[in-house]
């Protein structure tokens, strides 16, 4: 059993710990065994999903995400967008998230299209959103608790065809106004957390990992892990922000 | 003629800062701060008036500032100049008005002439036009407290408009940083000296997954290196638009010998090649060794006074700080990845076993977003693996830790949990071997508190 991964953009896009969740992930799949690849997708090379099980995409900088914008728009755009219709499951965090959405609109007025692969905008605005954050995730996404960090300047607004990822217990999530926090649809996972996210919400990890490898093989049945260094630090962080675990 | 109302201003806001300061030392706080920013309250350019007829060297960028500091400081006092510092470390604009009061006298003239002042990059911009220093070095620029700083281009820009405000002052700059070197892109009139390190052949360069600049700042094309020394420093060019890597005035040309202790090498100046010892281990140190001697020459004291100075100089204050605990302690303060990471490429060079402690705390000094510790190499410590007698995670983030370091590959039964700085000095006073501590910054000053107060040291103003 062998799980294929992108990591697409991991030079570029390699804000707060994203790339923890790659160590995550692929931790969590050699505990139990299973075999995981990585392939890193950098601006330039060639993307090609059409084997690829899940992708990983993190937050940047907006220097480095404006780096990226032509490369994504050579072609790149429509392979996501494929995988993602043929239910490939994606985790995107942070400028990865916003740039599966239809656009970005700065604060100034000027309009850059995304992929649209999510029916979901962003609007830049001069409030920063900074801090530890705890998420519920809807029934859809596991019904697990995330704890996280954000930090994000841009506002996302859900369009009716996705589902919130989670709703707002601590923090600003989506917009800081309708305590949405991310997008689900199709198997797609979208969320301003960063952290990262996967290794102290374990149980999320665990339920992406499950969509990705029902996707490919089926019926899937993860054995438990002894996860008790992860749920003290998540514990930890409830307590500190006042949440009954 | 400073109006009488002026004049009375300025020596009432003396006055009340230091009696603050005498005030907050009573009660054994630092006192660095406060008083000067109340003191600016009721003289809001106090710190200009006191630095008029002051020759200043000043240090900021993101990681060395302390340590190129306290190095610069040492030919200061080898060239027997009378001088003044911000030791304390407080480096904002409140903390150097507070260190220039105490060095002036309630009429608001200065006693010493000199002085060697540590500015917080964010800072640099209030600070550099109140100043006016005569040279100013940049040490790199890396991502640091993305909570507090924002991007690195917005520190960059800070900087860019700190120096704006003085056209005269010297700029001592890091040929081998990319975002640091193009400060000289957009035509500020300032004279430049480069220093930087032209290659470590023969030594292993800390290879990371992580750069905080690897596209080209000018026309965002990715950069070819000619040689890479850690981190995003090196040998970069743009094949693009030919933004490349300054050629260095003053150059580490080679590295003869570099150890636990110290590092030998051959530092190629306008004036011929010398040898040069640096009395502190780890590649990051010779890029500090580098800045200091081509500040310190710059500031007019002699190449052979810095040689000596770097030689017998000893950092202290967290810095590769030694202390007589268990087998011998030393505490290496890390901040960003970048710094993380070279600390734990140093750690690799050290051949016995040895006590590894990281102490993660997550105050706003330290940085309230503790997830930078999945970007810095914590892999490399595997190989370790069986050097490494124990492993112990400390402080208000040790459980990020903990986890952090199963992630890595540790099993989880080998990592000792010991949150309270008093139970872990305790906990080390039992051990034999020597014991390596790589604190954030709020868990360093706890940590040292504690065993200074043990094992002796000076107090962190000191």
């Amino acid at each position: 059993m062998k799980l294929k991964i992108c990591h697409l953009y991991p030079d570029v896009l390699n804000l707060y710990g994203d790339g923890g969740n790659i160590i995550c992930i692929q931790q969590r799949l050699l505990w139990r065994g299973i075999e995981s690849e990585v392939q890193r997708c950098q601006i330039g090379d060639r993307l090609d999903l059409s084997d690829c099980d899940l992708v990983f995409i993190g937050g940047g900088q907006d220097f480095e995400q404006e780096v990226l914008l032509p490369d994504l728009q050579s072609g790149k755009d429509r392979e996501i967008l494929a995988a993602i219709q043929d239910g490939v499951t994606v985790l995107a965090i942070c400028g990865g998230y916003q740039m599966l959405g239809q656009y970005y609109e700065t604060y100034d007025g000027i309009r850059c299209d995304f992929i649209g692969a999510l029916d979901l905008y962003t609007i830049g605005s001069h409030q920063r959103m900074i801090g530890n954050t705890v998420y519920r995730c809807s029934d859809a996404c596991g019904g697990s608790i995330l704890v996280g960090f954000e930090n994000h300047s841009g506002k996302t607004w859900l369009g009716p065809s996705v589902q919130p990822l989670a709703d707002v217990m601590v923090g600003y999530g989506n917009n800081g106004e309708d305590k949405t926090e991310g997008a689900r649809f199709l198997n797609v996972f979208g969320s301003y957390s960063h952290g990262p996210l996967l290794p102290k919400n374990p149980v999320f990890c665990d339920h992406i990992l499950s969509v990705a490898l029902e996707h490919r093989f089926g019926a899937c049945n993860l054995e438990p892990l002894q996860d008790d260094a992860e749920t003290d630090a998540h514990r930890a962080m409830l307590e500190r922000l006042g949440c009954k675990p | 003629m400073m109006s009488f109302l002026t004049k009375l201003r300025v020596v009432l806001a003396i006055l009340l800062c230091k009696l603050l300061r005498f005030a907050s030392r009573l009660l054994h706080r630092g006192g660095t701060a406060m008083p000067g920013r109340i003191a600016l309250k009721l003289c809001p350019d106090l710190l200009s008036r006191l630095s008029k007829g002051v020759r200043i060297v000043t240090v900021t960028g993101t990681n060395g500032k302390t340590t190129c500091s306290r190095m610069i400081e040492e030919a200061c006092l080898e060239a027997g100049l009378d001088y003044f510092s911000n030791r304390s470390g407080a480096n904002l604009l409140s903390g150097i008005t507070t260190e220039f009061v105490m060095n002036a006298r309630c009429s608001g003239k200065m006693k010493k002439h000199t002085a060697v002042i540590e500015c917080d990059e964010a800072a640099a911009r209030l600070v550099f036009g109140q100043l006016m220093p005569s040279v100013i070095v940049v040490t790199n620029l890396f991502r640091d407290q993305l909570d507090r700083y924002g991007e690195i281009t917005h520190t960059l820009s800070n900087i860019r408009e700190g120096i704006r405000s003085v056209p005269e002052a010297l700029l001592c700059l890091n040929a081998d940083c990319s975002l640091t070197a193009s400060l000289s892109l957009d035509g500020l009139p300032n004279r430049i000296c480069w220093y930087g390190v032209n290659e470590l052949t023969g030594f292993r360069s800390a290879g990371s997954a992580l750069s905080d600049a690897s596209h080209c700042i000018r026309c965002k094309t990715e950069y070819d290196y000619d040689y890479h020394t850690y981190a995003h420093l090196g040998g970069f060019r743009c094949p693009q638009c030919g933004y490349r890597r300054p050629i260095p005035d003053y150059a580490i040309s080679k590295v003869f010998q570099m150890d636990e202790r110290h590092s030998d090498v051959l530092m190629q100046t306008p004036q011929g090649v010398i040898d040069l010892s640096v009395n502190l281990p780890a590649v990051y140190n010779l890029y500090n060794a580098a800045a200091a001697f081509t500040a310190s020459v710059s500031f007019g004291i002699s190449q052979e006074i810095c040689c000596s100075a770097l030689g017998s100089f000893s950092c202290g204050f967290g810095r590769m700080e030694s202390f007589p605990l268990a087998g011998g302690t030393r505490m290496i303060l890390v901040k960003n990845p970048a710094g993380c990471t070279q600390a734990l490429e140093y750690l690799s060079q050290v051949q016995n076993p040895f006590v590894f402690v990281f102490c993660l705390n997550d105050r706003s000094a330290d940085g309230t977003d503790v997830s930078w510790i999945w970007d810095a190499g914590f892999e490399s410590l595997i190989s370790m693996s069986d050097r490494i007698g124990s492993l112990i995670v400390s402080g208000e983030r040790a459980e990020d830790m903990r986890v952090r370091l199963k992630y890595a590959g540790f099993s989880d039964q080998r990592i000792l949990v010991i949150q309270n700085p008093a139970s872990l000095v305790d906990h080390l006073e039992t051990l034999d071997l020597p014991v390596f501590i790589l604190p954030t910054y709020t868990a360093m000053l706890d940590l040292r508190k504690v065993i200074v107060h043990r094992c002796g040291g000076a107090e962190f103003w000191e």
